[in-house]
């Protein structure tokens, strides 16, 4: 799951020239239908062409119950999402349903262009409550999406290396306390090798139980002597070379890459990682073993949501139920190692059971690790603020900084940052 | 001598403008337009707040970095981006078997895509790299040099990046110029005896004056604007502490996303033309200058 | 001083040719090879054409390229025409705001198009043209540096040429198509592949521009090699090999016009 900026730039003026320009656009409601009835366009992220027969066989099961009808698949790439998403809802061209994650659906749903699917239908009765939750935001009363698939991260780890350092691939860390104490033990064994493979991130502060933010939501207020001291832990191991320079500039998805080019031992990813990791380097097949995420595991979730502009809210909202049924999530689990968020789904034996392969087992794990998954990354935390405290914890961890220092300035300028919204 | 109608040129001239009207300068004004503004996207109410962005970026620490950024940049870059794309070019401009092979390849950089640019830079630059294994292996270094995480070899590393880019390119604009230049001068000032250095010196460079002048415009409005290469080698982060973010960097950042500025990004998009102006009129004035 | 230039080719060379070499021999490894390893090896082992077979089997490459072949022509054809006419009227005839319009068309160079690009789409969708091929070449049908160049390569000819047309009683059209226009063939060539490749190239204003799957440049639609659950780098690497063909062809085709200057333009030396 990629979430790019980099991109998103270019949407920027258009949206405020319009919205300038139109002002505040009543939406207009005449001429929608109540009835499941007229054609409505779904818009992916980046399934195609892999699951393009999946969408196909669902549309064509929807079709099939409701004659009259026809559902037009748009699937967009991966890179560039948000800036397409920008750009229709700048210009009220925003697909009937529409796959969002919850961070893109949060500031769509301020500005009141997604319909709050909870009315008049309990959705708990259907789908796990962490999903749920994801799509309720402060401030705007309603839930502004259906639950689609839920992921979460497991550990991998590099056995050989392990092996060759001094380590027990079998007794991997399970804090990330016990993943400073064993880097060490690996970097005594082998100068040259790296476990640890992140710099710290605010779903670290949540994992050890610092608040974040206020009770009113008007402050951040993580920068306590606790989390200061979690930074400069970091800025420490780093210093005696438990990382390696390169997580300095890396991204949300640098460990991964650094796992699989075999340069540290250690790697978080989803239940499909594995598949990539021996594809991109087939020396690793068969040496990498597969754990528990540290401490609390990250919940991920993925859903679809209703335009407010639909001209067939009734059939937008039909469909966005037919696709996140427990039948239909349930087959798209079977295809990829991702998980249905209906309740329903717990019966299902295939999620839970370890059938010996590597790929089953980080299966069966993490659809374990559901049960205790929390958002570990509170969504006032946007964007753009992770980068700037990412910005700023770098400069902690490689030493020109103490970590509270850096705290104290990136609270101060992502408060900046919330006071301007 | 009247030799045409008062309406021809404009005619000839009238689609070009039209576009840019269109297409640059109207969304500019724009852009102008919302720099004095609180302009969010996905709208909201707009509300003028007169000078507010124009203040709070000269309070902005980010802001004077990334301009600081820049300038280095561009004064590092127009000397060696106005020359070496030059003496490439007159390098390639004789036939000599496979000289299209190589004139192709020369070319290569310009086109290759960002993530790709990314690996091979990285493997060169990283701690473990190409280079600093080569250095410590001849004994040169001890410690690796830190390429791609010390505030000023990471713009040091993005400026060698943008060169090894901008070779290809500015080459095939000279190498056009270098077909205009006139070929009985060459002879000429071979048969007076002299040598290929100083035929480059009286006959080439004073040819392609014109090309210099427009490339060394390109040149530092490109620099100013730099984006890509330091966005590749950081991560997108913009290094330790930020401390290696160009303009761009930061405008994509206000404007980017479903929780910029535009008003923000709006003033400095404006303060980043103001500050590219300066260099063209400096290089405009020295042009004319030497003309005379 | 032969070698000596072989040297210096063949430097260059392995300086700039580097990706290229990267991304073909990760486009033709096989599944059995590492592509991610500490030290890169630029040999493939086990050689193998399947990747590029992959990609075509995957998405529909030649629709795709159809596609941006229309884009890219009509972004070239816009160009020549446009940025010729425009630069030979500022650099060869006179008229009065002369100097406004090369002003103009200068400062155009500096005006930050990073944050135009969506008000260009509301534009482009008022006309209509929102889901087409030609809203995606039109606001590059005409760039400010091809007028540019153009300009100066005008401006370089001999004054001489002209005078000679005008004894002769030739109009401006005439002047232009049969006089100048000859020897500012290697410009012309430059003007070819810059719009080219920018078109060619282009990812996010295509993005936004279309939303039918059918309608996608070969950029936005060798994106969907790389999907929610799974990047293949070598099929990523066989795609961006395939977009670079066309670059290489057109700039093989066109690169030996830059050496066909004045010498055959109308005045013999």
């Amino acid at each position: 799951m990629r979430i790019r900026n980099l991109t998103a730039a270019a949407a920027a003026l258009a949206l405020a020239l319009t919205t300038a320009a139109c002002g505040d656009a009543k939406s207009d409601t005449s001429g929608t239908s109540d009835k499941i009835t007229g054609s409505i366009t779904l818009q992916t992220w980046a399934l195609t062409p892999k699951f393009t027969d999946y969408l196909n066989e669902v549309i064509a099961g929807f079709t099939a119950k409701y004659p009259g009808t026809s559902v037009k698949l748009l699937d967009q790439p991966g890179d560039g999402y948000s800036a397409k998403v920008l750009a229709q809802a700048s210009s009220n061209t925003l697909p009937d349903v529409i796959n969002l994650p919850p961070d893109f659906a949060l500031p769509l749903a301020k500005q009141k262009l997604l319909v709050d699917v909870s009315k008049d239908n309990d959705l708990s009765k259907t789908y796990v409550q962490g999903g749920i939750d994801a799509y309720k935001f402060n401030g705007v009363a309603g839930v502004f999406g259906y639950p689609w698939y839920l992921n979460t991260d497991l550990d991998y780890w590099n056995v050989k290396q392990f092996k060759d350092c001094g380590l027990d691939a079998n007794t991997p860390p399970a804090t990330t306390q016990e993943l400073f104490t064993q880097a060490a033990t690996m970097k005594a064994k082998c100068p040259d090798n790296f476990l640890m493979s992140r710099k710290p991130d605010v779903s670290d502060f949540v994992r050890a139980g610092i608040k974040i933010i206020s009770d009113d939501g008007k402050q951040f207020v993580f920068n306590t002597d606790q989390a200061a001291a979690l930074v400069d832990q970091y800025k420490d191991a780093y210093a005696k070379g438990y990382l390696p320079p390169s997580v300095l500039n890396s991204d949300y998805q640098g460990n991964s890459k650094l796992f699989t080019q075999g340069k540290v031992a250690w790697t978080t990813g989803g239940a499909t990682g594995l598949a990539d990791f021996e594809r991109d380097n087939p020396s690793l097949k068969g040496q990498v073993t597969v754990s528990k995420a540290l401490d609390t595991p990250p919940l991920y979730v993925q859903g679809v949501s209703v335009s407010a502009k639909s001209k067939y809210p009734a059939t937008a909202k039909a469909f966005a139920e037919w696709i996140t049924n427990a039948d239909n999530q349930n087959k798209f689990g079977h295809l990829v190692n991702i998980f249905p968020s209906t309740i329903s789904s717990a019966s299902d034996s295939y999620f839970g059971k370890d059938d010996g392969t590597p790929a089953g087992k980080a299966r069966a794990l993490a659809f374990g690790e559901l049960k205790d998954a929390k958002n570990l990354i509170p969504y006032e935390v946007n964007s753009d603020m992770q980068k700037l405290l990412d910005q700023q914890i770098a400069l902690a961890v490689k030493g020109d900084e103490s970590g509270k220092k850096a705290l104290d300035d990136a609270v101060a300028k992502m408060n900046q940052m919330l006071s301007r919204q | 001598m009247k030799t045409q109608r008062w309406f021809t040129p404009w005619v000839l001239v009238l689609p070009a403008l039209a576009w840019l009207l269109v297409f640059s300068v109207w969304p500019s004004i724009n852009t102008l337009r919302l720099s004095f503004t609180d302009a969010k996207p996905l709208g909201g109410d707009v509300d003028f707040v007169g000078l507010r962005n124009y203040t709070d970026m000269l309070h902005d620490g980010d802001v004077r970095t990334a301009l600081l950024n820049s300038v280095i940049y561009m004064a590092i870059c127009l000397p060696l981006l106005t020359i070496l794309p030059l003496l490439l070019a007159v390098l390639v401009e004789k036939k000599l078997p496979g000289i299209a092979f190589f004139r192709t390849a020369f070319y290569v950089p310009v086109i290759a895509s960002a993530v790709v640019v990314g690996l091979i830079w990285t493997w060169l630059l990283d701690d473990r790299g190409l280079i600093n294994n080569l250095a410590r292996h001849l004994h040169l270094i001890t410690e690796p040099v830190p390429f791609l995480t010390d505030r000023w070899l990471l713009l040091i590393s993005a400026i060698s990046l943008t060169v090894w880019k901008g070779l290809g390119y500015y080459m095939i604009v000279y190498l056009a110029a270098l077909g205009n230049v006139r070929k009985d001068l060459h002879e000429a000032a071979a048969i007076d005896g002299a040598g290929a250095v100083r035929r480059f010196l009286t006959v080439t460079v004073p040819g392609v004056r014109g090309t210099m002048f427009l490339v060394s415009i390109l040149v530092s409005v490109a620099a100013l604007r730099v984006f890509s290469e330091l966005y590749i080698l950081t991560g997108g982060k913009g290094g330790p502490g930020g401390k290696d973010q160009s303009l761009v960097m930061l405008i994509q950042q206000y404007a980017g996303g479903f929780y910029g500025d535009f008003g923000y990004a709006s003033a400095l998009s404006v303060l980043l033309f103001v500050v590219t102006l300066i260099p063209m009129i400096v290089l405009a004035r020295l042009n004319l200058r030497s003309e005379r | 001083m032969k070698t000596l230039r072989y040297l210096l080719l063949i430097l260059v060379l392995a300086i700039t040719v580097g990706p290229f070499l990267w991304e073909l021999s990760t486009s033709l490894k096989g599944a059995g090879e590492d592509i991610y390893t500490t030290t890169p090896s630029f040999v493939p082992h086990q050689p193998t054409l399947n990747n590029y077979a992959k990609v075509a089997d995957a998405i529909p490459v030649w629709r795709y390229i159809g596609n941006s072949l229309v884009v890219a022509a009509l972004t070239v054809g816009g160009n020549i025409l446009f940025a010729t006419t425009a630069g030979y009227a500022i650099a060869r005839l006179r008229f009065r705001g002369r100097g406004l319009v090369l002003g103009l068309f200068l400062s155009t160079l500096v005006l930050p198009g990073e944050v135009t690009i969506v008000s260009q789409y509301v534009t482009v969708r008022d006309f209509g043209l929102a889901d087409t091929l030609v809203g995606v070449a039109l606001p590059g049908m005409v760039a400010a540096l091809n007028v540019l160049l153009m300009y100066n390569a005008f401006r370089a000819l001999p004054r001489e040429l002209d005078e000679a047309a005008i004894v002769d009683g030739a109009t401006v059209p005439q002047r232009l198509l049969r006089v100048s226009l000859p020897a500012v063939r290697g410009t012309l060539a430059v003007v070819a592949i810059f719009a080219f490749i920018a078109a060619w190239d282009d990812f996010l204003w295509p993005l936004i521009v279309l939303t039918s799957p059918e309608k996608y440049t070969l950029t936005v639609g060798l994106q969907y090699l790389s999907g929610t659950f799974t990047q293949d780098q070598r099929l990523i690497a066989a795609g961006t090999m395939i977009a670079f063909i066309p670059i290489a062809i057109l700039f093989s085709a066109l690169q030996r016009y830059f050496f066909k200057g004045v010498e055959e333009g109308g005045v013999k030396g």
